[in-house]
Parts: structure tokens; sequence; C-alpha cells
């Protein structure tokens, strides 16, 4: 293994090099062999303390750290702010200042504005891990996904990706797409016009229809999750119609049985809009992979990650 | 009033609107703060004070229609002290007030109140602008009467549009009869609902709601044609794309009464010198991408945009230091536009002086009906004087705005105010 230069903190994916993602999906594989021991814990962490600080709620994202971490030994404190709580005017850098008070060697960190964890790592010598931030980013989705993806198919690089639905809203897109850009992985996109912002990045070719995405032989359809309520106007006529549109129904499923295209969701699945109930059955679904894969991949984030903590 | 040392200054050149040369002379300021002589080579008289301007430029006053000083009402983001003091940094002898204190002025009371606050807290003229509708809620026209017979400069509702066409246009039919200028924050707030910085790939890369440019370009269009259709006199306040600025070169050729203003913030970042979430890059418009600074630059040139203003709106580094989304829009602006323009323009020979005083000095007091000043014989003084070999560090140490929040934070611009001579006071910057 190539030296790394030490990171303190895991923000986003645009700031990663490639021998540092490898390094990190490197070190998740012997982490997930371990779930198959009936001890599934490793000392790398110990006496080490994990904050895990979710301003929204998402009991799977904070499970999922929590799990890594104690699998890894690291006692874990788990503080869920609920957002009617933080409400403007409120200062993050008082709050911050209360972490470090903490004395936590990481903080993983969920919030519903984009930017924050950039802010948190900063103020703190702490490693800060971003758990989703906004529509800006979701590093360990992206990093979970790549290794669910390379697992089925080894020969990653030049194959194919189509991610659908709610871009604009989506960290996961941005996160998922950058990476999997990075390792070689065409990415395109599917959804309604509304949902497909301009500004996106130039590799993520747009398709416009089903018969389009199948036509472009992808070998996984990515699904995004479909936010029913949106703050800040309409985006689409309705669930009906966006299901009609781009949802999974089981015609689509059979094409995609027909290309041996592998289906993944970063969950939880609206059942019924983004994906009907027989698609969910599919014997090419990952979404239960992602799921332990992101256990895996949080293990080889908090064990790569140097915290500045140590000299204090 | 007592009078002031006379002051010589000395081995200048003097800049003006007339030419983009520079006149090397000495110029002579008398105890009453009158110009009174011009030359070279003059002989100071006994009691002078000296001003050694030996490679400097003396430029007449600027004079800012665009600035937010905070007081009343909010002084613990800047105060007319501090908001005088930064002017004065940067070369600046007059500004239009904005009207957005607490409470909004909105009245001939109000605006008779500020002012009285002003003469007794700023040293340089400082003149303040009604609101168009009364809060600045966009609902109810204000009290122009009242505010027309104190002076104001202009109406506005300062960083808020007013929504409604319907009130929008009374307020210009009204406006036209006390021969008031509108000034307008062109904004279509159904469009640029809760975004943070300019729509586009942006936008995108850092996850925030976007401003999409058709929000300013469809306001700009909408206020175009009320003013068309009511013959009122229009300023457009903050222009940041090229085809807002498209909208404004049409109307002139169609002889509408139109005015723009651009800040230098928007003639010299683009949205791609936004980093690591600095909210002192978050503006309102917000920066836009490099074809629209280059649009602006050349309508800056040309003569479409009429007036440089700073959109000077100082905030606390802790206000500012929340996430970028919740963080409020602005920047100081007084004390580094001189130094910005001409680190970016005037020194690399885009253009001279004789434009930057035209843009900041001449027509932005036109605008607001007052004459523009001049290094002349027989003028009050209203000069500052420019060290182009020297810097203006941006540090909050150097900086005189009480929020030294500035994208221009921790750079060192080429070229330096020394100080500023304004009737018989001298305000050296040491």
């Amino acid at each position: 293994m190539s030296e790394l230069k030490p990171r303190k903190d895991l923000l986003d994916i645009e700031g990663l090099e490639l021998p540092e993602i490898e390094h990190v999906l490197s070190n998740a594989v012997p982490f997930k062999q371990l779930f198959q021991r009936s001890v599934k814990k490793v000392p790398a962490l110990r006496g080490k303390t994990v904050l895990n600080l979710f301003y929204e709620p998402s009991t799977r994202t904070s499970s999922s750290f929590e799990v890594a971490a104690n699998r890894l030994s690291a006692d874990v404190t788990n503080f869920t702010v609920s957002s009617s709580s933080v409400v403007k005017g409120e200062s993050l850098l008082d709050t911050i200042e209360t972490l470090q008070a903490m004395r936590s060697d990481y903080i993983v960190i969920r919030h519903q504005a984009a930017g924050v964890p950039d802010i948190v790592a900063k103020h703190t010598g702490a490693s800060v891990v971003n758990a989703g931030d906004g529509y800006h980013a979701h590093p360990t989705q992206a990093l979970l996904d790549a290794m669910t993806f390379r697992e089925v198919h080894p020969d990653y690089e030049g194959r194919k990706v189509v991610i659908v639905g709610d871009i604009l809203h989506s960290r996961v897109a941005r996160s998922t797409s950058t990476l999997f850009n990075k390792l070689g992985i065409e990415v395109a996109v599917l959804g309604p016009g509304t949902l497909v912002p301009g500004g996106r990045h130039d590799f993520m070719k747009r398709l416009r229809s089903w018969d389009e995405v199948f036509d472009w032989k992808p070998d996984a359809v990515y699904l995004l999750r479909v936010q029913l309520e949106r703050q800040e106007g309409q985006f689409f006529p309705g669930i009906a119609e966006y299901h009609k549109m781009y949802g999974v129904n089981t015609q689509r499923l059979a094409r995609m049985r027909q290309l041996g295209a592998y289906l993944m969701h970063p969950g939880p699945v609206n059942r019924g809009v983004e994906i009907t109930d027989e698609a969910m059955r599919y014997e090419r679904s990952l979404i239960n992979t992602q799921v332990e894969n992101g256990i895996a991949v949080r293990m080889a984030v908090l064990h790569w990650l140097q915290p500045e903590t140590d000299t204090n | 009033m007592p009078s002031a040392k006379p002051r010589l200054f000395q081995n200048g050149r003097i800049a003006s609107t007339a030419s983009p040369e520079l006149r090397a002379a000495d110029v002579l300021v008398d105890g009453n703060g009158v110009i009174v002589a011009i030359g070279e080579g003059l002989s100071a008289p006994e009691d002078a004070e000296l001003i050694d301007c030996s490679g400097c430029v003396l430029v007449p006053g600027m004079f800012d229609l665009h600035v937010h000083a905070r007081e009343p009402g909010q002084e613990h983001k800047e105060t007319l002290a501090t908001c005088a003091a930064a002017a004065l940094r940067g070369g600046v002898t007059g500004v239009v007030l904005m009207p957005d204190a607490a409470p909004p002025i909105d009245s001939g009371p109000l605006v008779k109140s500020a002012m009285d606050l002003v003469s007794e807290l700023s040293p340089i003229p400082m003149h303040q602008s009604g609101c168009l509708t009364k809060g600045r809620e966009g609902k109810e026209m204000a009290a122009f009467s009242g505010m027309a017979s104190r002076g104001v400069p202009l109406l506005t509702d300062a960083d808020r549009p007013v929504p409604c066409p319907d009130l929008m246009r009374r307020c210009m039919e009204y406006a036209r009869d006390f021969d008031l200028l509108v000034a307008s924050h062109t904004d279509t707030p159904a469009l640029s609902k809760a975004g943070a910085v300019n729509e586009g790939n942006v936008s995108y890369r850092f996850g925030l709601p976007g401003i999409p440019a058709i929000s300013q370009e469809i306001a700009i269009d909408r206020d175009i044609r009320v003013a068309q259709h009511t013959g009122a006199r229009l300023h457009l306040q903050q222009i940041s794309t090229a085809r807002g600025l498209k909208s404004v070169q049409i109307a002139k050729e169609a002889g509408t009464l139109v005015t723009c203003e651009v800040s230098p913030h928007h003639l010299v970042l683009t949205e791609q010198d936004l980093r690591d979430y600095n909210t002192h890059f978050k503006f309102n418009p917000p920066l836009r991408p490099a074809a629209d600074v280059e649009a602006l630059v050349a309508g800056f040139i040309d003569g479409s945009i009429d007036v440089l203003a700073s959109d000077h709106a100082p905030h606390t580094e802790f206000e500012k230091s929340s996430d970028f989304g919740s963080a409020p829009f602005g920047a100081a602006g007084l004390e580094t536009a001189v130094p910005v323009i001409h680190d970016r323009f005037i020194r690399a020979g885009v253009f001279g002086w004789d434009l930057l005083i035209e843009r900041y000095s001449a027509a932005p007091r036109r605008l607001a009906g007052f004459a523009p000043v001049a290094i002349a014989e027989g003028e009050k003084a209203e000069f500052f004087v420019f060290d182009p070999e020297s810097e203006t560090p941006v540090t909050r140490e150097t900086m005189k705005t009480k929020s030294p929040v500035t994208p221009f934070l921790g750079k060192t611009l080429a070229g330096r105010v020394c100080g500023t001579a304004l009737g018989g006071e001298w305000y050296g910057q040491g």
C-alpha cells in the first residue's frame, strides 16, 4: 500500500484522490468478512469516542454508523437534534464549542443545510464524517455504492449506471455519480426536466425515457427515493404520473432482467412509487447488499481518518 | 466655524472626467476648505500644512448610491460613524443611505430623524432615501410627499422588490408627481425563493438552492415596462447578468428614463470564486458566471451601466458564520470599492480614472440630484489622494467598518487611499 497523506475529515467525494478511494474500498473487504464470524468486533478504535450527531432523522444511516463504530470497539454517543429546536439564529459555532468540550475523536454529522460538516470540520480537531448535508454530499453512501457495484462487476471500468429520479435534491446522486465517474464508470440520469438540473456535471448524460435507458444498456439501474413533499414548489404532477413515467414496473423489470442489469437504491424505498412490490423481489436487487456494505465501508472510513485530537 | 489650516497638496497628478490623462499640479486649499489655486510649483502660505503627493493621483470624492449604514436599529453591524470612517478610507465623500433601518424609513418624520442622526454623527454627507412601500412590506404605498419635502434622493424598498406589479405601477405613477427617482431591487421572489447562489453548476456542486438568472431578468423587464408605461424615472440596482443588461440597453435605445448600477464584486468576482462555503461570497443578486461578468465590464465601459455602487451591507462575522444557506446576503464594500477597481482595471490599463470618476462620483451625484464635484479652483475641496504604488491590505485590523466581512478579506489590493480632503478637513489614512 502506497503512503497516503493523513486525512482528518471525509466531507465529500470531490476532494478525494483515487488512492484514498482504493484504500477505503479495499479495507472495507476484510471488515465485511468479519461479519461472517461469530465475533464481529475488532479492537481498532478501542478507547476512541464517536459522536453521532444527527440534525435530520435517519434511523438507517445513524444505525449503520453506530454498528460500524461498535464493531471497531469505539464508544458511541448518539445525539439526535430534532430539527425544530435548531431554529435560525442558533449559532452553529456555539454548538461546535459544546462538541469540542465533549472531546470526541470522531463526529459523524448529518444536517439539513449544505456545508455544515465543512464548518464543523474547520473548528474541531475531531475527524468529521459527513453523513449527509442538504443536497450537497453523502460520501459514505457513494463509497458503499461503489463497493457494492464492484462486487458484482469486478471489471467495473467502462460499465454503465443510470441514476433515476430526483437529481436536483439528491446528495446521493451528487456523491455517487462523482465517485462512479472517478472510477471510470459511466453515469447517465433519467428523470423529469424539473429534477435534472442543467448545472449538473457534464459527465451525467441525460436519457429521456426508459426506452433510451434500455438502448444505452446499463449494468445497473440506481433508483433514488422520491421526496413526496417539497417546500419549494411542485416538480411533477403527482405520484401516479411519476410512477408511470419513471417507476420500475413489471415491464421495465423484464427489460432489466433481459439486460442482466442490477438494481440499486439508497433506501428507504417508496413501494409503488419509484418501484413496485414485485421489483423489490428482483433477484438482481443489491439493496440489502448496499446496507451490509454500508457498515463495512463506514468501518473502513473511521479506521482510515486521523483525528487531530490526540495531541490535545 | 473656525477656519482650518490651509493645505498644499504637492506634486500630485489630478484626475478628472475630462480625460484619462492626469494633470501634474499642486493644489492649494485655504482655511475655508476651498481650492484656491491649482498649478505647478505653487508656493505654500506660511502656515500651510504640506502634503506630499509625489507619485499619487488626486481624485474627486466618490459618491456611493447604495449604502446600508445599519443605524438606526442595527448598530451591532455598523454605525453612521464606522460607516463614514469606511467611506473615507475608500475615498468616498458622500453616500445615499438605504431605508432598511429599524424601523424602515418610510415617512417624512423618519427621514428627518435619520438626517438629524447623520448631522450629529457623520463627518461626511449622507443622504437618507425613503421606502417605496410602508415598512418595506410591499403592500401599501409609503408617504411620498413628506419624504420628498425632506429631500430624499430616491425611493427604494432596498433589497426587496415590490412584488405586486400593480403596486409598482402606482408607486411609479405617484413618484412621478414628485419627480422622485425610483430605485428597484430587481428580483422575482417566486423564482429566487430560498436560493443562496447562482443557479447553475456551482449551486449543483455545493448542493445549495439556486437563484436563477431569470429571477432578476424578469424583474428588470417588468420594471422597465412599468417605467415606460408610467414615464417615471427608474434606477435598477445591482445588475448582475448579461441578459439583464441587454434589457437596459434596449430600453435606453428606446429613450426610456432608466439607469442602472453594478457593484464592484459583480465586476471582479464570478460564481467560481466561491470556495469552501465561504459566506463572505454570498450576495443578492449572487455572483454570476464569467460570461456575465465580462458583459458587465463591457457595459461599465460603454456606459450602458451608469453607476458603480458598493451595496455596502455589513453583517457581523458571527452572523456570517452560520451555514451558507442561512447566512445573510451582503458584505462591506465602501472601503474596498476604489482599490478593487484600481487593482483589477485601472492598473491593468483596461480603463482610466476618468471612467471611474464618471461612474462612481459624477453620475451617481447627478442621479441623486447633486452637482458633480471636481478638483478646480473655486470649488470646495472634496477629493482623495491615491497612491497607485502602495497597497491596501484588507484585514480585520485595517478595516474601518464595524463588520470586516468582505470577499476580499486577506487580500492585498494594489493602490491605497492615503487620505481624503473634505472641505477644511483632511482625513489621513495612516
